[in-house]
């Protein structure tokens, strides 16, 4: 027999073994138990043990209870709880993919209920809100619903009116540029915050050439900056500041006519 | 590894090592079934199969207090001998109990449970309320204490 040492724990399990081998369930018992099979003690006390349990395996069942109990009658296992399957390593694994698929899948289908057309222009006009200074806009100071005027008799923009949440906020400048796709943006400083308005053609369908509508207010963050979109009668508009959705939400939670 | 039905007759093979009486381990089974119809009876039902050993260590336990106590005396002992299995044929499974029943507490019920080949290593320490390190010791000093005891009473004859 080859000298094989075991370690102290190894030992101590392998003095526990169970003599039946579908009774060895534990992985430290099973490790253990592979390397002392290599050993003579072992082999030893297996033939002791097994010859033990024979022994106990003879002890004679009373009549008085054979009588009313048949030699076949078990205890019933017990039933198995959730948190016992749980535990197992498959149950766990498989478990884990399951639970990062459907978190993936939330992220996935919340993205997409976000989506709106224009979603592209306004996250690059958020880039340039982020890079603008004040001084690059033509100072202007009236109200930010008055502007709307203002485009269309100097630049001939139509519709580009600032809707009524935001109509009330003093503007500080004003400036049209066309932006990479040549088309003409109208942007507004005001003092509120340091908040800046945007006014963009809304995406359209190439086919038909009509503009993609999507109603009500659309959040988008990027990079420490947040914006707010709304679509009408063809011109999207999009107020954005430094922070998070949250600081936009008071004003496009109000109601105004 | 799914949890084995038990045979309800290993239950009296216990109680009978643990008090190498033939008598009072069926008075012990009986009792345990009793207990478990009644609370079957009042839907709680041992849910766990360990329950009933559980309870039979403790009934043997009570019953064993009346009659003579184990010393826990450090008894001789021998290495395992690779006769031990055609020593161990020769005897009579009473006398195996009685050497059982007269082990020390929780000697006893860790050598009963052991040889009924019944459990796996986790039920066995469950079930004995033992430490690994405990339960090792306890298993292995006693086979070195029953080889000498055999060594004692059935001495190897030459071939």
């Amino acid at each position: 027999m080859s000298a094989i040492q075991l370690s102290r724990k190894e030992k101590m399990l392998v003095h526990c073994a169970p003599i039946r081998e579908e009774r060895v369930d534990d992985r430290a018992l099973r490790t253990a138990l592979h390397r002392a099979r290599k050993t003579e003690a072992f082999a030893v006390q297996q033939n002791f043990d097994t010859a033990a349990a024979a022994l106990v395996q003879s002890i004679p069942i009373p009549e008085e209870i054979t009588d009313w109990i048949p030699p076949d009658t078990f205890i019933a296992p017990r039933r198995r709880r959730w948190q016992k399957y749980a535990q197992n390593p498959a149950f766990l694994a498989t478990g884990i993919a399951v639970l990062v698929i459907a978190i993936v899948g939330i992220f996935q289908l919340v993205e997409r209920m976000n989506r709106f057309p224009g979603e592209t222009t306004a996250r690059r006009l958020l880039t340039t809100a982020s890079s603008t200074h004040a001084m690059m806009l033509d100072p202007v100071k009236t109200d930010a619903g008055a502007l709307g005027d203002f485009l269309f008799m100097k630049h001939r923009l139509v519709r580009y009116d600032v809707p009524p949440e935001f109509a009330e906020l003093k503007t500080l400048g004003c400036r049209v540029f066309d932006d990479e796709e040549g088309q003409r943006v109208a942007q507004i400083w005001v003092v509120e915050k340091k908040m800046q308005f945007f006014l963009f053609p809304a995406e359209r369908d190439p086919k038909t050439g009509k503009a993609r509508e999507f109603s009500g207010w659309r959040s988008i963050e990027q990079e420490h900056w947040a914006g707010v979109v709304k679509e009408d009668k063809g011109v999207c508009f999009m107020a954005t500041l430094r922070g998070s959705a949250k600081d936009l939400a008071p004003y496009i939670s109000k109601k105004k006519e | 590894m799914a949890e084995e039905k038990q045979n309800l007759l290993q239950l009296y093979r216990f109680c009978f090592l643990m008090l190498a009486d033939a008598a009072e381990a069926q008075e012990v089974f009986h009792a345990i079934l009793r207990e478990a119809a009644q609370l079957a009876a009042g839907s709680e039902a041992p849910r766990d199969r360990l329950w009933f050993f559980r309870n039979a260590r403790w009934r043997c336990l009570e019953a064993g207090e009346q009659g003579l106590q184990a010393e826990d005396v450090d008894l001789r002992q021998d290495e395992l001998a690779d006769w031990a299995p055609s020593q161990i044929e020769k005897l009579d499974p009473q006398q195996f109990a009685i050497w059982i029943s007269g082990a020390p507490e929780p000697q006893r019920t860790a050598l009963a449970l052991f040889y009924l080949d019944e459990f796996n290593y986790r039920e066995l320490l469950s079930v004995t309320e033992l430490k690994p390190p405990e339960l090792s010791k306890l298993l292995c000093d006693g086979r070195r204490q029953f080889q000498a005891w055999l060594d004692a009473t059935l001495p190897r004859t030459e071939k």
